[in-house]
């Protein structure tokens, strides 16, 4: 084939050739098998689903172990257990990191360290200012690897996993879980933006159950330790749960599709297909002026922006706040919501996802839309064993400390210091409200009979007093005398999506001043 | 076909409509009750009701399909 223009070079070539096949071979049939058998796709089947019909340039594809005969020629070679490359996602490129569960189980080890080894990917990725995709496919370290080094070693992990931290900072970070993920790679599913798992086929914990067992003396399975039910709903440790490895690929391009490649872009603004004076007359009445009545956010979110753009994050967890991405006249945005059908008070939960979303908008320099209904952080027993003062605290630190521009929109209520929270002194904020708000350090119904509590003890009919106390109170809290002393606007909630579309407009100057590395650190 | 669900566990209250019913996007469809308070559920696009799946009073599950529409 190349015998003509090689020039004598041909063994070379085809040694180079015979790599790549044995490259491509990963860990064996056998392997490749047993892979497929548990529903998982193998790293490179992967790959080619995430790009599509995109291009992957793979790095350190030569990078394993050989094994050589007497003359020194390659007999066999096994790769080593990671798939890293830069591939084409809907136009842009990012910087992939993909687990080999059929080589060595996804464990490390298998390189060989000291001089001259080349970038690893996730330095790579910050060099070159691409977004960084791990697809997590792996168990960590492994005592294999001590007896082939024959050594133990201390576990300096961070030497890497700094560069990870870094990234946080600097460009999208997105973990997908495929398999069973324990060590360091469980921790690596967290050192990120977002993350996704597959129901059924995917777990995670730092040890699996034989750990679980030697430490504690119980039996259980991967699935009941670490499966999507736990981390979807409970912990909190996995944003979107999905059904195949197929839907896990498509979350994360949309999850990307909202965010530019690096802290020094401007997301990608895409063509809009809805108007943006659309108004929306089912606002006029979505708020049930029935008390016993409540009605589901995701509706009003679902209203206001461009049709169909709503990409919701982490709606099994936390569920009495709404958090995700949107776009308003094509501009991308972060929008979070109370959701009444959960109570909407923010509880610690909640609000680890609304401290998640405004630090990945202060990071990415997207603007923050809040639909507010909030009564108050949530009390009683469970949420002060959670520590809610705490997770308030910093929700506090989180909202002062942030800095893209930001619009609150009062639905309905505004309570206490959660309410605090829809608020920020600092900074391009805007604040409207519909005329269906009511709002005060404390709720009337409760606070009446604590704030005069001698009053109607003293009085010889208390409950007639605490009646006309209440009455008193609900007489001045219509918004319109707050809005008579503070200039408040307050508006149709049918202008909603237009005033909400033309403070994107206003804030895209205000963001670009603010492109580079903010001054609040993202905190996974 | 598109699956209505419920977003919280609790009482079917009210049925509005039968299958072969055809809804306008955000029609209410069905009211739930949970913890003394009152749900209407409505649709999540315009369509033809395929099958009611739940009956009145019924105690359904959160997540758990109420109708599909066609």
């Amino acid at each position: 084939m190349t015998s003509s223009t090689a020039n004598g070079w041909e063994p070379e070539l085809e040694e180079l050739q015979q790599r790549r096949a044995l490259m491509l071979r990963m860990g064996g049939e056998d392997r490749i098998a047993r892979q497929h058998s548990q529903g998982k796709l193998t790293v490179r089947e992967r790959i080619d689903r995430l790009a599509g019909s995109g291009s992957f340039r793979e790095f350190m594809s030569l990078a394993g172990s050989g094994t050589y005969d007497e003359q020194g020629r390659l007999t066999d070679f096994s790769p080593r257990a990671s798939v890293d490359g830069i591939l084409k996602l809907d136009g842009r490129k990012v910087v992939v990191s993909a687990g080999d569960f059929t080589s060595r189980g996804g464990s490390g080890g298998g390189g060989h360290g000291g001089m001259g080894q080349e970038l690893p990917s996730n330095r790579r990725a910050l060099e070159w200012r691409l977004p960084y995709v791990r697809l997590l496919d792996a168990a960590g370290g492994s005592v294999r690897s001590f007896e082939e080094i024959g050594r133990t070693y201390l576990p300096d992990g961070n030497a890497g996993s700094a560069w990870d931290v870094k990234l946080l900072r600097a460009v999208p970070v997105v973990s997908a879980v495929l398999g069973s993920v324990a060590g360091l790679p469980a921790v690596n599913a967290c050192l990120a933006h977002f993350n996704v798992m597959v129901r059924g086929t995917a777990q995670l914990f730092p040890g699996g159950p034989p750990v679980v067992k030697q430490a504690l003396g119980y039996d259980i399975t991967k699935e009941d330790l670490g499966g999507a039910h736990i981390h979807g709903t409970i912990s909190g440790v996995v944003d979107n749960v999905v059904e195949t490895e197929d839907e896990a690929f498509a979350t994360i391009r949309r999850f990307l599709s909202y965010l530019p490649s690096s802290v020094w872009e401007m997301a990608p603004r895409c063509e809009p297909d809805d108007d943006p004076e659309r108004r929306e007359e089912r606002l006029a009445a979505i708020i049930p002026r029935n008390r016993r009545r409540t009605y589901d956010a995701h509706r009003v979110i679902n209203a206001v922006v461009d049709r169909g753009s709503f990409f919701e994050i982490a709606p099994e967890y936390g569920q009495a706040r709404i958090t995700g991405l949107a776009r308003l006249n094509g501009y991308p945005t972060g929008i979070m919501a109370n959701n009444a059908l959960f109570g909407g008070s923010t509880d610690v939960a909640g609000g680890e996802k609304v401290m998640r979303l405004i630090q990945l908008c202060d990071t990415f320099h997207l603007p923050m839309v809040s639909l507010a209904d909030e009564p108050g952080f949530n009390v009683g027993l469970e949420q002060e064993k959670k520590g809610i003062e705490r997770a308030g605290a910093r929700l506090v630190t989180v909202t002062n400390d942030s800095q893209m521009p930001w619009i609150t929109v009062v639905m309905k209520q505004v309570y206490g210091v959660a309410g605090q929270c829809q608020q920020r002194p600092s900074g391009m904020y805007r604040r409207y409200a519909w005329p269906s708000a009511e709002w005060g350090s404390m709720h009337i119904a409760g606070g009446a009979a604590a704030a005069y509590r001698r009053e109607i003890a003293e009085a010889p009919d208390p409950e007639a007093k605490l009646r006309e106390v209440e009455a008193r109170l609900q007489a001045i809290a219509s918004p319109f005398r707050t809005a008579e002393a503070t200039g408040q606007d307050i508006i149709d909630p049918r202008d909603t999506r237009p005033l909400l579309c033309e403070f994107i407009e206003e804030a895209q100057p205000i963001l670009r001043s603010q492109l580079g590395p903010t001054a609040m650190p993202y905190r996974p | 076909m598109a699956e209505v669900r419920a977003p919280v566990g609790g009482k079917v209250a009210q049925i509005h409509v039968t299958a072969g019913a055809r809804v306008a996007e955000d029609d209410e469809l069905l009211l739930m009750e949970s913890m003394k308070m009152e749900i209407p559920i409505h649709a999540p696009s315009a369509g033809t009701v395929g099958e009611v799946r739940v009956s009145l009073g019924a105690t359904v599950q959160p997540g758990e399909v109420l109708l599909t529409l066609a």
